[in-house]
Formats: C-alpha cells, sequence, structure tokens
C-alpha cells in the first residue's frame, strides 16, 4: 500500500512570553504507531493541534506528502484525514444522543446538504459498519450517557475513522483507562494499522505502554524535538525519561531549613468512592513540608480533596495528634483547622465577583462578627494586614478579586486561610499559571508558614518544585502511592521513574 | 483610547443604573402628560400600596436567588398560607397574632418539602419547584375544600365559623399605610441580612461560586437551608396582606404575583452595578413596574393591553442591563 507522509517543517508558535515550539521538524508515516512523549509542557499537545488544525497561528510548513498545505481550520486538517481524539472524551461528545448518532455525527453536521429527514436505518447500519471495522461490540442504539469511558474513547476513534482517516492522533488515550481497557485500546489501534494502513500517533505519559505498542518515538522538551528514534528491544523507559527531562534544571528555590517536629497528621489506607485514590497512606510531621509528586491525572488533586472532604471518601482514617477527624464535607475540614488551596484558582480558589476585603475573612468570617453582624472595620483591619504582610498588588482592598493578576489572586487564596489560623495547609499545584516572581514569593510564603510549626502538602506534577521546596515526597500514579522519597536523597529522575508506573526499585545510573 | 474608557463607562453606567432611569423617566412622562393626577402624594400612596405585595414576594425571591437558588412555587405556597391564615382567624376565631404566627410556622414547615427535594433528593432548585406549585395548588384546596376562605362562609365541613366576620385590625394590614410599612420592613430587614451579616455574605459568595465557597469551609447545605427559612417567612407575610387586601383567602389568590415578583429580582439585579440579586434593587423593580402600570392606565391604555405595554418595557430594562453579559 501507498505510504503518506506527514509532517512539520520550522515550524513554531508562539504565546506571549512562551515559546511553545520552536523550529520543530516533525515527520511519520502511514502504517505505524508512533509516540510524542515529554514532560508537562514539553509541547507536545501544542504540535498535534497543529496538526490538527486547531492552531492556526504556527510559523514554518506542515508537509503532506512532501507539499505545504495550509492547516489553519480544523476542516482543512480533517480533509486530509487527520484526526484527533482529545483527552477529554465527554467535551466531544453528547451524552443524550445515541451511539449511533455520535460516530456519525460529522455525517449528520457536514453531509446533510438540503435532506430534512434523518435516515434511521441508514445512520445505525453505517454506525455499526464502522464499528465492525473496529472489531468492537457496542449497542449502536444505547445513549452515550451510559457508555464506560473506555467505549467513549472507542465511539470517538470510531467517529475520527468514519470519514477518510489517515492519521489517528490519540492525545493520552489511557491516562484513564483500567489496565483491561488500555489492552482493548491497543488491539484496536494494531488492528486499525494492520488493516487500513494508517498512522496512529500516541501521546503518553506511561513509558511501558509506549515500549509495548508503538514502532518509534520522538521526545519533546521546551518545545523543542530532542530525538527520534525507533523502538527496538533494547529500548528502556531510563534511557526515555532522561531525554524526556534532559540534564539542565535552573530554577531553584531555596529551601529554608526548619526543625522538624513529631508526626501530626497520619493518613491512613485513604481510598476516595470513584478509585481516584487508592489505599493511600502517609504522614506529615509538624513544620515539615511533604510533596505529592506525579504526573497530570495520578490523582495528587484527588487525593487533596479527599482529605478535604471534598470528594467522597471509601475508606481510611485521618488523624491528627493522634485524634481521628471526622471530615465528611470541606466545612467539617475547616473546623478541623485545615487548609485547601484548590489546582482550578478562579473556579475554585476566589471569589471572583467578591472583594480583596471579603476573600480575605470568608475562611473565618465568624472571627469578624458580633451576633452574626459583620464588623467591617475588623474585615478591612485583617484584609489590611495581609494585603501589606503578603504583598498582594491591589489599588485597594475593595477591589474585586476578578481585576487582580493569577499570582495575586493566588496570594488572596492562602491569605484567607492565613487569617483562619489552620495546623495543615494543602496545596493543589499552587503555581500554576503564575509568573516566576509570583512564584517566588508564593514559595516563601509556604517556607513561612511550615516554619511556624504547621504541616504542609504540596501537591504538583512540576518535579523540580517538589525537589526545591519540600522535606519529603510521596510519588503517585494511578492513584498509588509508588514510593516515599527523602528529598535531599532523590533526584528527578527517580521521580519520574516511580511517576510513570515503575515499581522495580530504582538504580541510578 | 482615553474617549473610548470614557464612552465606556458611561455605558457602564446606563447599564449599572437601567432601572432607576427607566423609573425616573416614566415617572416623568407620565407627570408632563397627567399633571397632578399622576403626581400626587394620593397618587404616590397609590403606587406604593400597589407595589407592596409584589415587593415582599420579590423580596422572598431575593433571599432565594442571592445563593443562586430558585423557587417557581412561592406563590402558589403563598395562596395555601392564606387559606391557612383566613382559616385560622374566622374559622377557628384565633386572635390576629396567633393566626399570624400559625401562618408563619406553617409556611416553614411546609417549606420543609421544598427543601427537601431540593437538599436531600438533590433536584434541580427549578423542577423541584415546578412540580411543588401542583402539590401547593390541590393541598391547599383539600384543605379549604375546594373554596375561598371568606366571611359569611360555612367552614369546610358545614360548620358555623366562630367569627362570623373580618375585624378592622384584619383588613387592616392590607390597607394603606400598614401594607407599605410592611413592605419597608421586609425590604429593610433583607438588606441588613443580605449585606451586613455573615449570613448573607455566605448566600452571596454561593451565589457567586458555590465550589469556591464551599472549598472555603462554607456549609453549603445548610446556608441554602437558611436562605429557604428567611423566604418562607416572607412568602407568608406576602400570604397574609393578599388575604387581608382582598377580604378573603381566594383560590389561587396569589399565584399571579410569582412573573411580576420574578421580573422585579431581575431588573433589579444589575441596579448599581451590584450583579446580584438585591433588596434595594428588587423594590426599584417592583417599583418601575407598578408606576407604569398606574400612569399607563391613567393615560388610558385599556386594562386587557396593559401587560403587553408592561411586559416590553420590562424586556427593554432587562436587555439594557443584560447587554454587558459576555457571550459564553
Amino acid at each position: 500500500m501507498d505510504k503518506i507522509t506527514l509532517g512539520t517543517k520550522n515550524v513554531s508558535i508562539e504565546f506571549p512570553g512562551v515559546k511553545a515550539l520552536s523550529n520543530v521538524d516533525f515527520e511519520i508515516e502511514t502504517g505505524k504507531i508512533h509516540a510524542v512523549l515529554g514532560a508537562n509542557g514539553a509541547g507536545k499537545s501544542t504540535l498535534m493541534k497543529v496538526l490538527a488544525g486547531s492552531n492556526p497561528d504556527y510559523t514554518g510548513d506542515v508537509l503532506y506528502n512532501g507539499k505545504v498545505v495550509e492547516l489553519r481550520k480544523p476542516v482543512a486538517a480533517k480533509e486530509l484525514g487527520i484526526q484527533i481524539v482529545y483527552q477529554e472524551v465527554d467535551m466531544a461528545l453528547i451524552p443524550s444522543l445515541s451511539v449511533a448518532e455520535n460516530v456519525m455525527f460529522n455525517h449528520l453536521v457536514m453531509n446533510m446538504g438540503h435532506k430534512q429527514f434523518v435516515d434511521w436505518g441508514q445512520i445505525q447500519r453505517d454506525a455499526k459498519e464502522v464499528l465492525k471495522r473496529l472489531n468492537i461490540d457496542i449497542d449502536v442504539s444505547q445513549l452515550v450517557g451510559n457508555l464506560s469511558l473506555a467505549q467513549k474513547q472507542m465511539v470517538l476513534i470510531a467517529r475520527a475513522i468514519q470519514s477518510t482517516c489517515n492519521f489517528l492522533i490519540l492525545d493520552e488515550p489511557t491516562a484513564p483507562l483500567s489496565d483491561t481497557e488500555t489492552e482493548e485500546l491497543f488491539r484496536v489501534c494494531q488492528h486499525l494499522v494492520a488493516t487500513e494502513n494508517l498512522a496512529v500517533i500516541f501521546i503518553s505519559h506511561r513509558l511501558h505502554e509506549v515500549l509495548q505498542i508503538c514502532n518509534s518515538y520522538t521526545v519533546m522538551r521546551n518545545g523543542e524535538i530532542v530525538d527520534n528514534s525507533l523502538i527496538t528491544p533494547e529500548t528502556t523507559t531510563k534511557e526515555i525519561v532522561e531525554k524526556m527531562l534532559g540534564r539542565s534544571f535552573e530554577e531553584n528555590f531555596p529551601k529554608e531549613i526548619v526543625d522538624i517536629g513529631g508526626k501530626a497528621l497520619e493518613v491512613e489506607h485513604l481510598s476516595e468512592a470513584e478509585g481516584n485514590v487508592n489505599d493511600v497512606s502517609f504522614y506529615v510531621r509538624r513544620g515539615e513540608i511533604v510533596g505529592i509528586a506525579g504526573l497530570v491525572g495520578a490523582g495528587k488533586s484527588e487525593l487533596c480533596k479527599t482529605l478535604f472532604g471534598a470528594l467522597k471518601k471509601s475508606a481510611g482514617t485521618i488523624k491528627f495528634d493522634g485524634k481521628e477527624l471526622k471530615i465528611k464535607t470541606p466545612s467539617d475540614a475547616v473546623k478541623y483547622r485545615m487548609a485547601l488551596v484548590p489546582e482550578e484558582r478562579r473556579k475554585e480558589g476566589v471569589l471572583v465577583s467578591e472583594t480583596v476585603d471579603f476573600n480575605l475573612s470568608a475562611a473565618c468570617l465568624g472571627k469578624f462578627c458580633k451576633m452574626s453582624f459583620i464588623n467591617k472595620g475588623k474585615t478591612a483591619e485583617n484584609a489590611s494586614h495581609f494585603v501589606k504582610s503578603l504583598g498582594i498588588k491591589t489599588p485597594s482592598i475593595y477591589q474585586l478579586v476578578r481585576n487582580l493578576s493569577g499570582g495575586n489572586q493566588q496570594k488572596v487564596v492562602v491569605g484567607k486561610w492565613l487569617a483562619a489560623d489552620c495546623d495543615v495547609y494543602i496545596f493543589d499545584e499552587p503555581t500554576k499559571g503564575v509568573d516566576v516572581g509570583a512564584k517566588a514569593e508564593i514559595f516563601k510564603l509556604i517556607n513561612e508558614i511550615a516554619k511556624d510549626n504547621n504541616c504542609v502538602i504540596y501537591a504538583s506534577c512540576e518535579n523540580s518544585e517538589i525537589l526545591s521546596i519540600t522535606d519529603r515526597t510521596y510519588v503517585m500514579f494511578d492513584g498509588k502511592i509508588m514510593a516515599e522519597l527523602e528529598t535531599a536523597k532523590t533526584c528527578e529522575d527517580e521521580i519520574m521513574h516511580y511517576a510513570v508506573g515503575g515499581t522495580e526499585a530504582y538504580v541510578a545510573s | 483610547m482615553n474617549q473610548l474608557l470614557k464612552k465606556k463607562s458611561v455605558g457602564r453606567f446606563l447599564m449599572d443604573w437601567a432601572a432607576v432611569i427607566a423609573l425616573v423617566f416614566s415617572i416623568i412622562v407620565f407627570t408632563i402628560m397627567q399633571g397632578q393626577a399622576f403626581f400626587s402624594a394620593a397618587n404616590a400612596t397609590n403606587i406604593l400600596r400597589a407595589m407592596s405585595i409584589t415587593t415582599i414576594f420579590a423580596i422572598a425571591a431575593t433571599v432565594t436567588m442571592a445563593p443562586d437558588g430558585f423557587d417557581m412555587s412561592a406563590c402558589t405556597l403563598a395562596s395555601f398560607s392564606a387559606y391557612i391564615f383566613a382559616s385560622s382567624f374566622l374559622w377557628f376565631g384565633m386572635p390576629l397574632l396567633v393566626s399570624a404566627i400559625v401562618t408563619i410556622l406553617f409556611t416553614m414547615v411546609l417549606y420543609l418539602l421544598t427543601m427537601f427535594l431540593i437538599l436531600v433528593c438533590k433536584i434541580p432548585d427549578m423542577l423541584a419547584t415546578c412540580s411543588l406549585m401542583f402539590v401547593h395548588q390541590g393541598l391547599g384546596l383539600w384543605w379549604t375544600g375546594g373554596g375561598a376562605v371568606s366571611s359569611g362562609m360555612p367552614t369546610r365541613w358545614g360548620g358555623q365559623p366562630v367569627r362570623a366576620g373580618w375585624t378592622e385590625g384584619f383588613l387592616n394590614i392590607g390597607r394603606a399605610p400598614w401594607c407599605i410599612i410592611i413592605m419597608l420592613a421586609c425590604v429593610a430587614f433583607a438588606f441588613i441580612f443580605l449585606n451586613y451579616t455573615k449570613h448573607g455574605r455566605y448566600l452571596y459568595a454561593m451565589g457567586g461560586n458555590r465550589v469556591a465557597a464551599k472549598l472555603s469551609g462554607i456549609n453549603v447545605k445548610r446556608y441554602r437551608f437558611v436562605a429557604g427559612m428567611v423566604t418562607a417567612v416572607f412568602i407568608a407575610i406576602g400570604a397574609m396582606v393578599v388575604c387581608s387586601r382582598n377580604s378573603a383567602a381566594q383560590i389561587t389568590g396569589c399565584d399571579n404575583y410569582l412573573m411580576p415578583s420574578l421580573a422585579a429580582v431581575f431588573v433589579g439585579r444589575s441596579v448599581g452595578g451590584a450583579e446580584k440579586p438585591n433588596a434595594i434593587g428588587t423594590m426599584i423593580g417592583a417599583a418601575l413596574v407598578a408606576v407604569l402600570e398606574n400612569g399607563l392606565t391613567q393615560v388610558g391604555v385599556v386594562y386587557y393591553v396593559l401587560p403587553a405595554v408592561k411586559g416590553a418595557v420590562l424586556a427593554l430594562a432587562l436587555v439594557v442591563a443584560y447587554a454587558s453579559k459576555k457571550e459564553d
């Protein structure tokens, strides 16, 4: 069969202040499964979006069979048979419609022309036909809302191959899947490559899977391509991890030495009701900053939220100073003097439509009340104090939080909990979307909190941050803790080794 | 650039004060057209009296909507409460104050059902209260035996009522100045409750971002319940004023106040740039409706066309108020 190639030449993308892709030369051909690898923020998804036509602002050329093509619109990519299945399957599916309609969605939207009536028999027959090509068995009259995540993914793959498909891009398809579901996905991919001569481009953090299924791989780092290689039986995850990380870590923040006290927070066999946290046990001592490392989707956020009562706990105990904490809701957690700085700042952390003043007193408003009436003088005093001590840049304490910058909003969230004077502070990706300057200030703040004899939990997928701020680190993979590491004695390689699911002990090279 | 900013802030100003401007504008227009007949103390009392009931129900809706709740069944519940008020006063001969307390307690107890559906069964507010509308209507008429409760009529079981008729005190509730005073008290209470107590601030926090409020440790279920109970009290008060105004607890006597009261809250949302349901805005919204009704009648618009004109002006106020909303 004829091979088709798809490639990029000198493709760059610049976002304000960041170079997301710089001069990327990339090529794949049909009949292969190719992996694109890299740490978070390496530019994998950005590159895939260029190929899918949803990143119109690239410079450089995209080549299809050696000819320059303009992929400035998703439709342009689809016409060339480049189909992408994004990680968030629910974004692309309509749960209230049947499997048949979802599979044939492109047809229903694009090819109806002047036809006004839907030929249900035809739609169902066609959908069945496509699913048969994938060699999978799903009832097409069923509603998509009733399907499992893995089945939804199959529906999306079916939709992708229903129209012309030469290149199928799967963006982290296995992240939410169980082992058997992953096997099934692999079988489908291999079946497609064998029978339809298409190329599957596979983005994944799970390196052992990549070695199992892919023919070749590309490693990206900081928006550049570092390596293109074939996968041979000799290829090891370790060498890929080394390529992914490179050897240069620049960001280093000062870690202050704090006297660490006795065990205060003890968590035993904690599980979350939906299975995103699975039998997790750990402890935090007073004055200690404990890191929770792991890749996106490893269950770090879920662990933080389960501790805080925002997600339902199915098993396990949480103790503080030997006393069991019965936490069912976040408001229980706050009563036990716990604080959570959540990942989605604007959605979960601050009340953007309220003032700085109100946000800073929101977690402990009772302190500023007399007979339920708010003493506005007192809240203002509190707000002014924290605006000053945290260096929150705002024209006035009555400014709406929506008008502050990301870093300053984050300081408001931290300030809210400082005002409530908690014992346990949980930080979930606190530096997400804040600039380097604000990052350093937030780190300083977290150090201060630990110094005051509090327990700090710091969850982040940025290993360099984990290494620079924590005393001890637990590495999570698939909702489980894979390893407990002494930060001073570990390195990024070791964290990564466990974060991609390594079970055997790490051996330094 | 400067000019653009200026233009923007002028636009912003118009949007924030659209309801007030519409109110002042219509007062001026009607005054020019009608002179003393419109712009007089007597007519002002008329307007205030006319708006009092809508305002009380709108205040109830304001408290529900502050934490982003919604209640379609408020006014059917009020009709039921009115039956209870009238029957406890007439049939059982309770003193006025006792009847009022019984009515308020009854309304709160029945509101537990609303809260049960919303908080325990987790049905969306809109759907839960839609179904409760029918429950209220049916149960209410079961209580009265299918008719209104009014003086000179036998009780449900055919007996002689303890009281033969209404007393002056009872009828005064619905008359000026008492109904106006009650309205102002409700507005003042809601204003203070929502703006100056921690409970009110928590409700607004929930309305602004429920997830963030929850993750700040606010017990969102408890505060939704608090909002429901406060709403129930206002509904009971509204029911009593209606009952007294009509000198009877009529069948579906309060049901028609639902839409005007919701409209008042929506119009009032943006007043002064508050961008949330607020007591003062709500009162201005209700005043706008009442002024239009009064003025248009005087100008000679026939009563059956009135709703169309009223609706159009409300829609206009809403268009301006929501013009700044970003599209998703």
